[in-house]
């Protein structure tokens, strides 16, 4: 029997803050060490899973397990632990192949925050994970089959180096599916450096100012000017 | 003189070779990750033409703009030199 536990104020304004000590946004970042400094090299290795909140136990399993067809690999349920405001929780994993996963933590006893609610904005869907699939005809078989199974999936888009496929899960979450069109190049690192350099620029002498970037044409302007400084070897 | 700078990847290849195919434009390969596009009047360039998908046509300026953008639709874009925008 499901006990109806109601809501009181008090846990309205619960915030479940973690109060852990690493918050790297109250710090100077200019001030820390860097990898050029102390010549240590740090390398990841692919993905071992991203992690979402769900207030749909069912729902989300319905969809990774049975409509996606991902299985489950892993379940942890566990006391809230560490600190007072750290509610009971599941967190279970699904197969995301080449051994990432595709978690969530299922927060028992709690509801949704309303910042939590999934928005129609590009500011909320730009936090998603794309998962890689190998060939073409992979990316269409997922598409298809998502169709033919009652799902709304995007059209294809192909970006630079990606072409990719998006659809929602059942919390709102964005996911998109991703096809490599061709290896990443040195070009592509070293043209990648020189954008963000003029982008970053234009950062500094907007904040200098009071002011933002006006467009991406200002930017395009400002990397001209150093694209023509590196090709001449300045 | 309106100049682009053109990343030296395949998927910017149709506007290189789009400016190749233009008399009045000028198209250097610099063999250090860019061509260079450039005119003596103003640049134009179709979406059309190359195939560009919405995603790339509306990036194809990244590897550096010099110049300013008079139009820019789903099919057309017109570069001219820096202060010559009508």
């Amino acid at each position: 029997m499901t006990q109806e536990i109601p809501m009181t104020e008090t846990d309205r304004n619960r915030t479940y803050a973690t109060k852990r000590e690493y918050r790297t946004r109250d710090v100077d970042v200019s001030e820390l060490g860097t990898a050029a400094e102390d010549g240590v090299e740090l390398r990841m290795h692919g993905v071992d899973h991203t992690a979402r909140p769900t207030w749909k136990l069912r729902e989300t399993v319905t969809f990774y397990r049975d409509i996606l067809g991902l299985p489950l690999l892993h379940t942890i349920s566990a006391r809230g632990w560490g600190h007072p405001d750290h509610p009971d929780f599941l967190h279970f994993f699904f197969d995301a192949g080449k051994g990432a996963t595709i978690a969530f933590f299922y927060y028992i006893g709690t509801d949704r925050p309303e910042r939590y609610e999934p928005e129609d904005s590009h500011f909320y869907t730009a936090t998603h994970t794309a998962w890689g699939v190998e060939t073409r005809e992979q990316l269409e078989r997922w598409k298809e089959t998502l169709e033919s199974r009652g799902l709304v999936v995007s059209p294809y888009t192909r970006h630079e180096g990606l072409e990719s496929i998006y659809f929602r899960d059942p919390n709102g979450y964005p996911v998109e599916i991703s096809l490599r069109l061709r290896d990443v190049m040195e070009v592509d690192a070293q043209d990648a450096a020189l954008t963000l350099q003029a982008a970053m620029e234009l950062e500094d002498e907007a904040n200098a100012e009071g002011t933002k970037i006006g467009d991406i044409d200002t930017i395009w302007r400002r990397k001209a000017a150093l694209v023509g400084e590196f090709l001449e070897g300045k | 003189m309106p100049r682009i700078y053109v990343v030296d990847v395949p998927e910017f290849f149709p506007l290189v070779e789009s400016a190749r195919k233009r008399d009045d434009y000028r198209v250097t390969e610099t063999g250090k990750g860019y061509f260079v596009i450039e005119a003596t009047g103003s640049l134009q360039f179709s979406r059309k033409e190359m195939q560009l998908k919405p995603a790339l046509w509306y990036g194809m300026f990244t590897g550096g703009l010099d110049g300013e953008i008079t139009e820019w639709d789903r099919d057309t874009v017109t570069i001219v030199d820096i202060g010559k925008k009508p």
